[in-house]
């Protein structure tokens, strides 16, 4: 007999979960909030470090869930735990039981109004590392005008007792000299800088990354953090940080600042969370039970995690987990 | 001795009396030596001064006896302490007019200083002498009755303060203990020795007296002769130079330990965090702990509720400015790089790395108007945005003093308890308002427009925060303004609101432009939002337990929005606010007319 | 081997022989010195900095090679305006450490 999966969310991770639970035998129910699959990937262009394109991966994801019952725009409302697993009430108004619950709600990207010294939603022509990704997807937008000088702010909202985040959201660093890159394809007299503290190169051909953004791009890199952004009289922006590795203030004078805004925990789901009982970690994220052999098992009996639900992570880290979650909820349906 | 004029057990007593005459006079010597030369002489003329003396009388009265204050803030607290002190005070008095009026010793065979002596203690054990006429005799159960009915609060109050209306009370050691417990018990003695005459309540009432006197010093009931003194100095208008002499040594002896600044304090969220407040501070200050007192000083976010709550009106900001400065640093700031700056073009190429400040034409005709951010805002260019837009819009000559960044207002030094080294500060500031040939200076930062009103010497310029500003622009009709849906909550800003009473001209403003809805704390009673430069010591973490605090007493009528006129306050309601935070200046652009 | 000589002094900062006294009582009373990630927000926002040479980063790595001389001069400048601590992303109490090295 086949068992209903409950999978709250329908991000890569929950397309993932979803594909695979399908495949040992399962039924997988994708309960989705906004009106498409496919979360942020779907909103990305081009994926670290290759270029490659985020629509081919997103499509074949989209392929491999056409089958399975997909509700979208629609939340879970209420979640209860029963003899039989889980009987939840959808925005809907429909219910459906599952015998496990998979959360893959996601994250949230940083709000950069919240730093507002770099000037986000003040001046015109700071924009943050998603408005970017949607102007190589679609090549409008009137803020990005011919910009001769380019500017990069990694960590915002990340690393920063300031904000509440004292965690590192992993990918910003690679996002930011990848799109780095690309700004250089579209408007190849413009300089491009980044202002990093560390440069997390941490994956497969992430090193080579950088170093095609220094050989081939003439990205430069300047170790500091952008504290300060304020307007010239033409309406440039003028920013202020240190080069640490030379030792002196700087300020600049730029025509578009992007910034690399951090992963947050989604914080729509924190009401069903709580009815679940799944703790949150020091980072605000979802706590799973173990880091190494239970990342995927929340501590309560039959819910599931997977994804940037618990911590900031790559495409990559975001499949690998949804995969392993599968095979978790399997082995949980199987011995009970 | 007649035995009709004396017994020894009126001894205990008068040694106490003694005691604790000898120690005030001594004290008071000490206080007044203590004061710098020409605080002493300032002192020793307000006492002729027609004014002064006026006002010294009605404190003494209003404060001392009848403590105006406390019934202002806490009616049954008011009664508990002026029963106490006034019927106790009138009881005395009644005692020596008796003693004057009807001489009851005459005819007695007591002469010179036996005489005197009787005098000394007659009226406090009266009744076992002689017996009064009736008139006297009820007035004397009238006011003894009443101190008890004070006593019976005060106990009550000890049991669950929470029924007086007090969450906090101060802990006290083993002597204040004793001290209270004497107090208490002395007029209940007194009632039963009146009306039964048994020895054995004379003796305890006598013996009640003398452990009250003598341990007096060295206990928070010190306050009561301090504060009379106290009083005087206030009026003379000194302030605290030193920690522990002079004035700040009466203000440590005047402050009752009542507590009242426990509840008011904004550190006080955290229970644990309760002994940073000032009631602890001046009791530790006053046995002598230095590295504690230091500690609380430098804790301390100077919001200065506590000394608006004071019943006793202690300045205990002032206090702990004058502890940061007792501390010896190694160090001393050199600010001569300022000389660089100037406001001479032929400075401003300087590969020197010289900096020139560059005005707007002066020939202008119309009146100048300069804008100085100060650094806070500088991290705030939405404020900055907005008063700009502002004086645009509102056709003023203005220049931005500040615009590539500025020289710090001096007032985070003198918080630090350096007021000598904020001088290079102040002096280039100076320099360069004067310069401008601006006639009024506008500020947006409330730290700055406390050191510029209370410290800079700029005659002839008006300086105003922009709060004042923006409501002298739509008063006069230069801005125009619309009124929207959206329901504000106000927060004061400590250095605007408790320092120096902006209350009005935000809240007209606001109310121009939106719906203005209360705080569960406003105005003088308004919470600290837990960012103060003030403090030094407090971490990020026990900030923002006092934020959250004050966000949620701002969030009790469930504003849409919380405004406030400080860029410090800003950026820390910013990080726990659950609605919009915005400055006076933002909300007011968002709602300009059309048509202006 | 020590010769008794040399041909010219060595310009490298002698970590074997580092003297670290000031920056550890620093430490004890103020442990988040060591969260800083020198990312030198401190020193951009600087008010001092616009006009003269003043940076809290370097002045904690002085106190951390032998430079503690260095590091009180350059402490001197500071007008304690505190915009580094606020722009601080590791919540650093700056001020109170400033305080704290000139006592």
């Amino acid at each position: 007999m086949k068992e209903n999966i409950i999978i709250i969310g329908g991000g890569a991770a929950g397309m993932e979960a979803a594909t695979q639970l399908q495949k040992l035998g399962l039924t997988p129910v994708i309960i989705e909030k906004s009106n498409a699959l496919g979360g942020h990937i779907a909103q990305w262009d081009k994926l670290f470090p290759a270029f490659h394109n985020a629509k081919d991966v997103v499509s074949k994801m989209f392929d491999n869930v056409k089958d399975i019952k997909t509700y979208l725009n629609t939340e879970v409302t209420d979640i209860q735990r029963n003899a039989d697993g889980f009987h939840a009430v959808l925005s809907n108004g429909e219910a459906i039981d599952g015998k496990a619950v998979v959360l893959a709600t996601g994250f949230d990207l940083f709000k950069a109004e919240r730093k507002q010294e770099y000037g986000y939603g003040i001046y015109n022509n700071v924009i943050t590392s998603l408005e970017l990704e949607k102007f190589f997807r679609t090549r409008k937008d009137e803020r990005i005008n011919n910009p001769k000088k380019i500017g990069f702010v990694h960590c915002v909202g990340a690393r920063d007792v300031k904000v509440g985040n004292t965690y590192c959201s992993k990918v910003c660093c690679t996002t930011a000299l990848k799109q780095a890159c690309e700004m250089k394809e579209v408007f190849p007299e413009a300089e491009v800088y980044t202002f990093y503290m560390d440069l997390r190169m941490f994956g497969p051909g992430y090193e080579d990354l950088y170093l095609k953004t220094q050989k081939d791009y003439d990205v430069k890199c300047i170790r500091g953090r952008v504290c300060e952004v304020s307007e010239d009289m033409d309406g440039r922006l003028v920013i202020k940080a240190e080069d640490t590795l030379f030792g002196k203030p700087l300020r600049m004078t730029l025509d578009l600042l992007v910034l690399m805004c951090s992963m947050e925990k989604n914080k729509s789901i924190d009401k069903i969370q709580q009815q679940l009982g799944v703790e949150n970690n020091s980072d605000g994220f979802m706590q799973n039970r173990d880091m190494y052999l239970g990342m995927n098992d929340s501590k309560q009996e039959g819910v599931f995690v997977a994804g940037t639900c618990t911590a900031p992570k790559s495409l990559p880290d975001t499949i690998g987990e949804a995969r392993s979650v599968a095979v978790e909820v399997f082995n949980y349906v199987n011995n009970k | 001795m007649n035995n009709n004029i004396f017994h020894p057990f009126v001894l205990p007593f008068v040694l106490g009396m003694a005691f604790v005459l000898t120690y005030c006079v001594v004290g008071l010597i000490r206080v007044i030596w203590q004061l710098p030369k020409e605080d002493r002489k300032q002192f020793l003329i307000s006492l002729v001064t027609p004014k002064t003396i006026w006002a010294n009388i009605r404190d003494l009265f209003g404060d001392c006896l009848f403590h105006v204050k406390i019934w202002k803030r806490n009616p049954l607290l008011g009664y508990m302490h002026s029963s106490i002190a006034f019927g106790w005070f009138m009881i005395i008095v009644i005692g020596h007019v008796m003693l004057f009026t009807l001489k009851p010793l005459e005819g007695v065979e007591v002469e010179g200083f036996a005489r005197s002596f009787t005098n000394f203690y007659y009226p406090i054990f009266y009744k076992h002498f002689a017996t009064e006429t009736p008139v006297f005799a009820f007035l004397m159960d009238f006011f003894l009755l009443m101190i008890i009915s004070g006593i019976l609060i005060a106990v009550v109050k000890k049991i669950y303060s929470k029924i007086v209306g007090v969450k906090r009370v101060t802990k006290f050691g083993f002597a204040d203990n004793m001290v209270r417990f004497a107090l208490w018990t002395i007029f209940p003695f007194r009632l039963i020795a009146e009306k039964s005459n048994i020895m054995a309540f004379w003796w305890l009432y006598s013996i009640d007296l003398m452990i009250f006197m003598c341990m007096l010093p060295f206990t928070r009931y010190m306050h009561i002769p301090t504060e009379a003194l106290f009083i005087l100095l206030r009026h003379a208008g000194l302030k605290a130079r030193e920690p522990r002499k002079g004035f700040a040594l009466a203000q440590l002896y005047s402050c009752p330990s009542c507590g009242l600044c426990i509840d008011a304090c904004p550190m006080s969220v955290n229970d644990q965090k309760s002994g940073n407040t000032s009631a602890y501070f001046m009791k530790i200050l006053r046995n002598g702990d230095m590295a504690e007192a230091q500690r609380i000083a430098e804790t301390c976010l100077m919001c200065g509720k506590c000394v608006l709550v004071c019943p006793v009106s202690i300045e205990s900001c002032d206090i702990k400015f004058s502890q940061r400065a007792a501390v010896p640093y190694e160090i001393h700031s050199d600010h001569s790089y300022l000389d660089v700056i100037s406001t001479e073009a032929e400075h401003s190429g300087d590969p020197s790395g010289a900096r020139a400040f560059t005005f707007g034409e002066k020939i202008s005709t119309k009146p100048k108007t300069l804008y100085f951010a100060g650094c806070m805002t500088q991290l705030t260019p939405k404020i900055m945005r907005s008063m700009k837009q502002i004086m645009e819009t509102a056709g003023e000559n203005y220049d931005f003093l500040d615009k590539d960044g500025g020289v710090c207002c001096g007032r985070p030094m003198i918080l630090s308890g350096k007021p000598a080294e904020a001088q290079a500060m102040i002096a280039k500031n100076t320099e360069l308002i004067k310069q401008s040939g601006a006639t009024k200076l506008v500020l947006s930062c409330p730290i700055c427009y406390k050191v510029f009103k209370e410290e800079y010497h700029l005659e002839g310029i008006e300086i105003l925060h922009h709060t004042q500003y923006i409501d002298e622009l739509v008063k006069t009709g230069k801005l125009k303004v619309g009124k929207g849906e959206v329901n504000y909550v106000y927060h004061d800003p400590c250095e605007l609101g408790r320092a120096f009473g902006v209350y009005d001209e935000p809240r007209e403003v606001i109310e121009n432009v939106g719906n203005l809805v209360k705080a569960k704390s406003e105005k003088v009673e308004s919470i600290c939002c837990g960012g103060s430069l003030g403090s030094f010591r407090l971490t990020q973490q026990e900030r923002d337990e006092i934020t959250q605090n004050s966000v949620d007493d701002l969030m009790f009528n469930k504003p849409d929005e919380i405004v406030t006129a400080c860029p410090l306050c800003l950026k820390t309601f910013s990080k726990k606010s659950p609605v919009a935070v915005k400055d006076i200046a933002e909300v007011v652009v968002e709602n300009l007319q059309a048509n202006n | 081997m020590d010769f008794g000589f040399c041909l010219s002094p060595s310009s490298h900062v002698k970590m074997d022989s580092v003297d670290l006294t000031t920056f550890n009582r620093l430490k004890e009373t103020n442990p988040d010195v060591n969260t800083c990630i020198a990312c030198g927000s401190c020193t951009a926002t600087c008010t001092a900095g616009n006009f003269t040479e003043m940076s809290f980063r370097r002045i904690l790595l002085m106190l951390q090679r032998s430079k503690e001389e260095e590091a009180k001069k350059m402490i001197q400048r500071c007008m304690l305006c505190g915009k580094c601590t606020l722009v601080c992303p590791r919540g650093i109490n700056i001020r109170k450490i400033l305080l704290d090295i000139t006592r």
